[in-house]
């Protein structure tokens, strides 16, 4: 079953093209990244998937239902959230439940699973002894486990993530790993990831996109690859 | 002094409006959108300009106007999506050339407007009273029932979006409701200083605050403490309200963070 399918998208800023002709399925419980080199348009990739920019042409539907018939969640790690700057006056935890806000309707008093699923999600990031600080005086790679731990808690269908181990060392990247791998394989979520570190990722994944230049000219292609051993883009 | 009708007027709309403004300023801080109060202000100025110029209530043009202002910024906003302070600075112009014009062509009413520009204890009238209680009631709901898209969309508004929330609906309810509670906060402290009353609680009570909860129950603790004192203030040495209430909460600002600093530095020494 497709979680998300793009057909013959175009897309560019201003006039000027990024992503031309773009084919790409996603399907539920797949691990899948998105790789290339900077400017390649994987972050305006994501955004067309998840409906937050308008392709030029051609088509992206995103499933509105999970497997089960429910709404489809979403869990979206943006690359940098502006508004974590020093002052911000919110705590850790407080951030993470917001997450559980997301699920159902926004005026839903939070029970004790919620609080449940928000301890879990702050511990699977490794920031328990964290939760009560602010996350403005969090460090670089920390915010990023905290909105990695918000998504988390939102039991997300899709969980979405842009360049979400910038920031991290290698220990914490390869738990990371690990955790992602868990929610498609424990849980049967969809995980979509822009990254750069695709040969320390390989055992994870189902599969990765690779978009690349091509040779004739200034617009990128898409290239779907299996992920069984190498990931020379083939097509 | 509270023996006075006025005086009483004055504190139950000062009150109100400390209230709903400085929990408003928390929002706008953290959106990066501060000045927004001091442009609506501006806008409703040329509102009020042209009711005094047309001979209609200038309160209720100044209250259209504010409002039409911040639907006009939610737009321009978006038009100029990098430079989004861009929005502020030409609706500004926008109103403030406007309210020139206007005051210029209407030169017998210049007496009026300097308690439109200042605020003034007097100038808060019933009919006012009624409307900063109606601003307070609409704006206190949409805060209570928004509190969460509201946060969420504090941080990240395309995160927002993931997650279902009609961000640009609840971001032009917002802008409204902004040009709402400045609208009504004008007959108090006056055009000019209206910004004060919604961003200095909130520059203290970011500060201070140790959760988000916390900071728009202390920004609002600010406000009105801010707003009491001034206005008592103001009455005790015949002073312009809107200076006076401005003034307090610039002291209490400093005051603030010069005891946070000094706490921290003992604590450090400890």
């Amino acid at each position: 079953m497709r979680m998300v399918s793009l057909r013959d998208v175009n897309f560019g800023y201003g006039d000027v093209p990024c992503l031309e002709q773009a084919n790409v399925d996603i399907f539920f419980g797949e691990f899948v990244t998105i790789s290339g080199q900077n400017g390649a348009a994987k972050t305006t990739m994501l955004k067309l998937m998840l409906g937050l920019l308008k392709p030029w042409s051609g088509t992206v539907e995103l499933a509105r239902r999970n497997a089960g018939g429910g709404k489809l969640a979403i869990g979206y790690v943006p690359q940098q959230i502006a508004a974590f700057n020093g002052a911000f006056p919110s705590t850790v935890t407080e951030f993470v439940r917001s997450g559980r806000h997301a699920r159902g309707s926004w005026l839903r008093r939070l029970d004790q699973e919620d609080r449940r699923m928000t301890e879990d999600a702050i511990r699977q990031v490794g920031m328990w002894e964290f939760r009560h600080r602010k996350i403005g005086e969090l460090s670089g790679g920390q915010k990023q486990k905290v909105c990695i731990a918000r998504a988390l808690a939102q039991e997300p269908d899709l969980l979405v993530l842009d360049e979400p181990t910038t920031g991290m060392d290698q220990e914490s990247r390869l738990g990371f790993y690990r955790l992602l791998q868990a929610q498609v394989k424990d849980y049967g979520r969809t995980v979509v990831m822009v990254t750069h570190n695709l040969t320390e990722m390989a055992e994870y994944l189902d599969r990765c996109i690779t978009l690349e230049r091509k040779e004739d000219g200034g617009w990128k292609c898409c290239t779907t690859t299996s992920c069984s051993g190498h990931f020379a883009p083939v097509g | 002094m509270l023996h006075y009708d006025f005086m009483q007027r004055a504190f139950c709309a000062g009150g109100i409006i400390a209230l709903i403004a400085s929990a408003l300023g928390v929002y706008l801080m953290l959106r990066r959108q501060a000045l927004m109060a001091d442009m609506l202000s501006h806008v409703s100025l040329a509102g009020v300009a042209a009711g005094i110029y047309l001979h209609i209530d200038p309160t209720l043009t100044g209250f259209i106007a504010a409002v039409a202002g911040a639907v006009a910024v939610e737009y321009v906003r978006r038009a100029y999506k990098t430079y989004s302070e861009m929005s502020v600075a030409i609706i500004m112009v926008g109103g403030l050339s406007t309210a020139v014009i206007l005051m210029s062509l209407a030169r017998a009413t210049n007496k009026s407007f300097t308690s439109y520009l200042f605020g003034s204890v007097v100038a808060v009238n019933r009919t006012e009273l009624l409307l900063m209680g109606a601003v307070a009631l609409v704006g206190g709901a949409f805060f209570y029932f928004m509190r969460r898209p509201l946060y969420q969309m504090t941080f990240d508004e395309e995160t927002a979006k993931t997650n279902g929330l009609p961000v640009k609906w609840i971001s032009l309810g917002f802008s409204v409701i902004t040009g709402m509670i400045v609208a009504a906060s004008i007959p108090i402290v006056g055009v000019l200083l209206v910004s004060s009353l919604i961003v200095l609680p909130a520059a203290l009570a970011i500060r201070i605050a140790p959760s988000f909860a916390a900071a728009l129950v202390i920004s609002m603790g600010i406000g009105l403490a801010g707003v009491f004192s001034g206005l008592a203030a103001s009455y005790q040495l015949s002073t312009p309200p809107g200076g006076t209430i401005a003034f307090v909460l610039l002291v209490l600002l400093i005051a603030g963070i010069g005891i946070r600093k000094a706490t921290y530095k003992i604590r450090k020494l400890l």
